[in-house]
């Protein structure tokens, strides 16, 4: 039986109508509260309207929390981690890519293992560990343990999209008198730089997100990122100011949820070429 | 020369090595000496105390309730994962008018952290001002708002939905590779033969992505055992310890209580349960590769490009 195009296409979208609603669910919410005068939050009975527009919650929030100093601390530590993953991952995606050596196999189930390794499980023997090191309380810890925890990651995708760079292109360079490292730099590199980027803004959106590790190590509010920001704000208080919260997670989710819906096709490319295989 | 070109490779893969090594690797080591110490509320080694703190944990209540909890929330969240990402898969792998809106809508959860998808939540499911009351009061389903957190089964139960929710952009996005792996021509041959869709998913579909439903088991599996933001953000396992899984119980124990002997003990536990998954899934990612190779360069080529 062939349904027309119109037809199959009303029906999953109705298929899919109640995961939808769900998913969107959080985001109206968050944007209804953000914007929300403070005095409409807790009314009888609950509902979604409210009478005006409240936009000065967003500045309203930034002058009274710590928003600004969080947002830089995120930044950094993500930009640091993914700096540092990537130049660490770029010489081993290299190498498993292109070279045969010995131990391959076994480096590459040792990747696997650490990209199975959650830090939770280990969240105490890293903050041992970042204690001997004095850097308790220093974004610093952060940057070391993210960009370890992503380098699996970033080697699977980077090696996965070297593997389709042809090698006749170095290969044509050397027989022109380049050396490897040349060809590397100039031929290489530059046509691995999408996959680059592509693989650096996973990293840093990994590393954006992450809580656990960042709730351990930073102990002072002026330290505090993002995620860990926004749940000192509701975490153990009794007055919890929910119209500054939402400001906030609006603010710090949805640049990032552009940038990942316009990349994720990247990711399911990735995913069944590598990351997962 | 020569020598030099063949320890190359070993010098590219050095630098990550050493740095997985020092994160990764030397915390485990750390945890293996400390769980066998009496160790002081600073985290001073004292005296070696054996398998003391193992039978510390073992003979302690709460760690076979969060124990129990733990394969609750794994086995729930997982399978409820598994039950609806597989139509989803079935369906956006489907052509249809605005299917790249729908997948990025699907997409989203994975896009926000964890800590605020909670917290998001934890607003929504406010038992006096929460707007899921307020869309279910709207909707006539419940009379009076329900504080959905202030017991512990309706906590946990909605911190499961929630688990399963930011589990299945993940798990839609393993199947979506598998299924655009499969072969178009086994599709048509069975339409010439008579089958009908149902006939299709079951004898052809369904078992040719068998390997990557396992796979998506092994690391939901690995991934929600270990989550805490979700629990920790709405409820800190409580009300009462009603919410608490292995994770929350060991946070508490190391970084509330002070109790860090009993704590690299569970963390040790918890290392042994990962390692029988990892290794798991290393086996099946090995056998799905000579798998692959089996059947031939071309399919490798045919993704790649």
């Amino acid at each position: 039986m062939m349904m027309s195009r119109l037809k199959k296409s009303i029906l999953y979208w109705v298929l899919l109508s109640p995961l939808m609603i769900v998913i969107l669910f959080p985001f109206g919410l968050m944007f209804v509260t953000a914007v929300r005068p403070r005095d409409e939050l807790f009314v009888y009975p609950p509902r979604w309207t409210f009478s005006e527009f409240h936009w000065g919650n967003f500045v309203d929030m930034w002058g009274k929390t710590n928003f600004g100093g969080a947002l830089l601390n995120s930044l950094y530590v993500s930009v640091s981690s993914t700096a540092l993953a990537l130049v660490l991952s770029i010489p081993a995606a290299y190498a498993l890519s292109r070279h045969r050596f010995r131990g391959k196999g076994s480096y590459r189930n040792f990747l696997l293992m650490t990209q199975m390794m959650s830090p939770i499980v280990l969240v105490l023997g890293l903050f041992r560990l970042m204690v001997q090191f004095g850097l308790v309380n220093n974004l610093n810890s952060l940057v070391l343990t993210y960009a370890a925890f992503n380098m699996a990651f970033t080697i699977w995708m980077l090696q996965s999209y070297f593997n389709t760079i042809p090698r006749e292109l170095e290969e044509a360079s050397w027989m022109d008198g380049a050396n490897h490292f040349v060809s590397l730099t100039k031929i290489f590199l530059p046509l691995a730089v999408p996959a680059m980027v592509v693989t650096g803004i996973f990293s840093f959106i990994n590393s954006w997100n992450e809580f656990v590790l960042a709730l351990t190590m930073i102990r002072s509010t002026e330290n505090y990122t993002l995620p860990v920001q926004i749940f000192a704000q509701v975490a153990g208080r009794y007055q919890i100011e929910w119209h500054h919260v939402m400001a906030g997670t609006v603010l710090a989710t949805v640049p990032v949820a552009i940038v990942f819906s316009w990349l994720q096709r990247y990711l399911i490319r990735g995913m069944a070429l590598g990351a997962v295989k | 020369m020569k020598s030099a070109l063949r320890s190359t490779p070993l010098l590219m893969i050095l630098p990550s090595l050493g740095l997985a090594m020092f994160v990764i690797g030397y915390p485990i080591v750390d945890l293996a000496w400390t769980s066998l110490h009496e160790v002081s509320r600073f985290g001073q080694l004292r005296d070696f105390a054996g398998l003391y703190n193992f039978t510390d944990v073992f003979g302690e209540p709460l760690f076979y309730e969060s124990l129990w909890r733990t394969i609750i929330w794994t086995v729930a969240v997982v399978g409820g994962t598994l039950l609806i990402s597989l139509p989803v898969a079935l369906v956006l792998n489907d052509d249809f008018i605005g299917r790249s809106l729908a997948r990025v809508i699907i997409m989203l959860p994975w896009a926000i952290s964890l800590t605020m998808t909670a917290v998001v939540w934890r607003w929504g499911l406010n038992g006096r001002a929460g707007l899921l009351n307020a869309t279910l009061m709207d909707l006539h389903v419940i009379a009076e708002p329900i504080e959905w957190l202030a017991t512990a089964p309706l906590a946990f139960t909605a911190e499961i939905l929630i688990g399963i929710l930011v589990s299945i952009p993940f798990t839609t996005t393993i199947f979506l590779g598998g299924l655009s792996s499969l072969p178009q021509d086994s599709y048509e041959a069975s339409v010439v033969d008579g089958a009908t869709g149902w006939d299709q998913f079951r004898y052809i579909t369904l078992p040719l992505m068998k390997p990557f439903i396992n796979i998506a088991i092994v690391l939901n599996v690995i991934y929600v055992f270990n989550s805490l933001p979700i629990i920790w953000v709405m409820t800190e396992g409580g009300p009462a310890n009603g919410t608490d899984i292995l994770v929350t119980y060991l946070y508490k124990l190391a970084f509330r209580f002070g109790q860090l002997g009993k704590a690299s003990a569970i963390s040790l536990i918890m290392f042994g349960v990962l390692l029988i998954f990892t290794a798991l899934y290393v086996v099946m990612v090995m056998r799905a590769e000579t798998d692959s190779t089996v059947d031939g360069e071309h399919k490798d080529d045919d993704v790649a490009a």
